[in-house]
């Protein structure tokens, strides 16, 4: 794929000093590194083609990166999402990039990962030749990120702990990866939050979008995992917030829970650097996290503003004014039916 | 200025006959061609030093995203060819020691490049660089050829067409060429991929060699085919020397080093690498290194650290232990005369 300069800008963090020991990797669009990567690898694998049609289920970043570079490489898009999942704002962000958006009913509010998954192995085989990315599974998305762990290592040299938050594992497992095989010692904190089965709890609704899965992903290597955070919605729109309103960083909430929880680590290892992953700006999120009428409408705003996780000896979920975390310490995955 | 500018009109008006004004130094003044005077050669010297392996050799793109085969080598500055040209009246160049065929083939192509035909004379060749060992001996003959050629007709001499020459006569270069500059060169081609601001730390070095492993001939030898997997990890390691560079960071260097040689194994394994993974972690060294198309190896120490000479000594005599062979100290940007000098 032709090397596109404004399209690289999207997935080339900035590093951004946030404490003297915390940095933050900052990008415009996070999910440009891991899908423009995988097609760039499935073009040479000749499983796409210029011209060729993807497929694929998503509702946030990942299916907005695959639009703006379908858009510039002439490729055909689906995306398919359920009607809770994604704004019709958004819808119209990615059909004006030509995409066609396909909302499946949710009358659970649950996501309906299953009917979604149906949806898109119908529009698989009504199109034979499609490409799906499967970014949960395609081991390009970890693969992807040597691109930020060469950022974080030209800027800071040896890290000894990455923050960041867990959706399909890709950006953190892959990112461990490249720095650990480097820096052996360096510790890795995973953020997730309530009523997701990445880190054990039992699948349900989830107000905090961008990170946290109501399936297992095979990205995710939990054996790279020292510690886990379980970030309530509350507290992460509130860090959100309060980073606009002292420092001007107008930036997704997933960022503000990454925030809330390097603040907290580097505060107690002053003599380490910290870096935590920042993967999307605020501007998806000015009719919710920085709308103060939506803030207001959720049951709990505004919350107490916690210093301090809560911690936990096994995994459970707890309420979303809550910040809580475990010793993973390594351990396999949780046991949980795999999709 | 002032000064200057008057003793220039001075030698411009008291110049009576040609010759004066070919000597008077730093005046323009006609040409030796413009006046039909055959250009002269006189006795010229090159010298370049020998490599010991490889800090860094892998696949890295360059700014169109293309893949390039390169290496950050890790310079021998102990060891060096000495090359000095005699003209001779008998067209033909010819070596001493006889048929140093490459380094007499630079010297033409050099001689070529600068516009001379019919050239005669000796390349006399003195080189402390044990020949076959995987040191560069050859590439360091050929780029001292050059050198010398340029310091024998008055050229100037660019890096890159030092390079370009080189590769031309030898196939593949080094970036020797550069000293103990640190670049990230893609020797197939003889072209920089990236200037690292900064110099190399200050190292010590081990070097040695294992009977077990078998001497590489380098143009011989088939280039390693990286995984995906690897080539992203070159990557971060190009990152990390380029900061290591920067910063003088002797222990990030030394990580990029041992990484590298770690992918190394996958390729051309060398066969005693646990051993010497674990006798670098006994002396707290900063990494180690390979030879990517070679048997060599070795230990790099910070040179800044008050430890360092007792670190080498602990190591020179734990490598002379496990048997390995060609054991060689060595610095790199090091202050000072050495111990071992």
């Amino acid at each position: 794929m032709e090397n596109l300069s404004f399209l690289t800008d999207y997935e080339t963090p900035r590093m951004v000093t946030l404490d003297h020991n915390l940095q933050g990797a900052m990008f415009r669009l996070m999910k440009m590194l891991p899908a423009r990567f995988m097609l760039d690898r499935a073009e040479e694998r000749g499983l796409l083609k210029t011209g060729g049609h993807i497929v694929e289920t998503s509702s946030g970043t990942f299916a907005m990166a695959l639009a703006m570079l379908s858009i510039v490489h002439d490729y055909r898009l689906t995306i398919i999402s359920a009607t809770t999942l994604m704004d019709m704002n958004f819808k119209s962000r990615l059909e004006q990039l030509g995409a066609s958006v396909i909302l499946v009913d949710d009358a659970l509010r649950t996501g309906n990962q299953d009917g979604r998954l149906a949806r898109l192995h119908q529009v698989l085989e009504e199109n034979p030749g499609s490409y799906w990315p499967r970014q949960y599974d395609n081991p390009d998305n970890p693969g992807s990120y040597s691109r930020l762990a060469e950022v974080i290592v030209d800027k800071l040299g040896r890290i000894d702990c990455l923050v960041g938050c867990v959706g399909s594992g890709g950006s953190l497992s892959g990112t461990t990866r490249y720095l650990q095989s480097l820096f052996p010692a360096m510790r890795t904190i995973a953020i997730d939050t309530n009523n997701s089965v990445l880190f054990g709890h039992p699948a349900g609704p989830r107000l905090l979008r961008g990170l946290g899965n109501s399936i297992m992903p095979e990205n995710l290597d939990h054996a790279l995992i020292d510690e886990v955070h379980w970030v309530g919605a509350l507290q992460a729109f509130r860090k959100t917030r309060e980073l606009y309103e002292t420092k001007a960083l107008f930036v997704g909430p997933t960022s503000g829970a990454a925030i809330l929880v390097g603040e907290w680590y580097a505060r107690h290892y002053p003599d380490q650097t910290v870096v935590a992953i920042m993967a999307d700006e605020g501007n998806r999120y000015q009719p919710t996290v920085y709308c103060d009428d939506w803030l207001k409408c959720q049951q709990g705003w505004p919350p107490v503003r916690l210093a301090e996780p809560r911690k936990l000896s096994k995994s459970m979920p707890a309420g979303e004014a809550d910040w809580t975390f475990m010793r993973w310490a390594q351990r396999s995955a949780p046991m949980v039916d795999r999709q | 200025m002032g000064g200057c500018r008057k003793l220039r009109m001075c030698c411009a008006l008291s110049a009576g006959h040609p010759m004066s004004l070919i000597n008077s130094f730093p005046f323009d003044s006609l040409s030796p061609s413009e006046q039909g005077i055959t250009r002269s050669l006189r006795v010229g010297t090159g010298r370049a030093i020998a490599h010991h392996g490889e800090l860094l050799q892998g696949v890295f793109p360059r700014k169109d995203g293309r893949l390039h085969r390169a290496l950050l080598t890790l310079p021998f500055p102990r060891a060096e060819s000495v090359v000095t040209f005699w003209p001779e009246d008998k067209a033909g160049i010819h070596t001493r020691p006889i048929g140093r065929n490459k380094a007499a083939k630079a010297a033409m192509l050099a001689f070529q490049e600068f516009g001379f035909s019919q050239i005669g004379g000796c390349l006399t060749i003195e080189s402390s660089i044990p020949i076959g060992c995987g040191y560069g001996s050859s590439t360091a003959d050929v780029v001292a050829a050059i050198r010398a050629v340029a310091s024998a007709t008055g050229a100037q001499l660019h890096r890159s067409l030092i390079c370009r020459l080189a590769v031309e006569a030898e196939i593949a270069s080094d970036a020797i060429v550069f000293g103990e500059q640190a670049v990230l060169f893609a020797h197939r081609e003889g072209r920089v991929l990236e200037y690292f601001s900064g110099d190399y730390p200050p190292l010590d070095i081990i070097g040695f060699a294992s009977r077990d492993d078998a001497p590489v001939d380098t143009l011989a030898f088939t280039p390693a085919r990286y995984g995906s997997s690897e080539i992203e990890s070159f990557r971060v390691l190009r990152a990390l020397a380029r900061r290591a560079i920067r910063n003088s960071d002797a222990g990030l260097l030394g990580q990029v080093a041992s990484a590298s040689a770690r992918i190394n194994q996958n390729h051309l394994p060398k066969k005693h690498f646990t051993a010497v993974l674990k006798l670098a972690e006994e002396v707290d060294a900063c990494g180690v290194h390979v030879a990517h198309s070679g048997n060599l190896m070795g230990i790099l120490i910070d040179a800044t650290k008050e430890s360092s000479s007792a670190q080498l000594k602990f190591a020179t005599a734990a490598a002379r232990n496990l048997g390995f062979t060609d054991i060689v100290r060595f610095s790199v940007n090091g202050d000072g005369v050495s111990s071992w000098r």
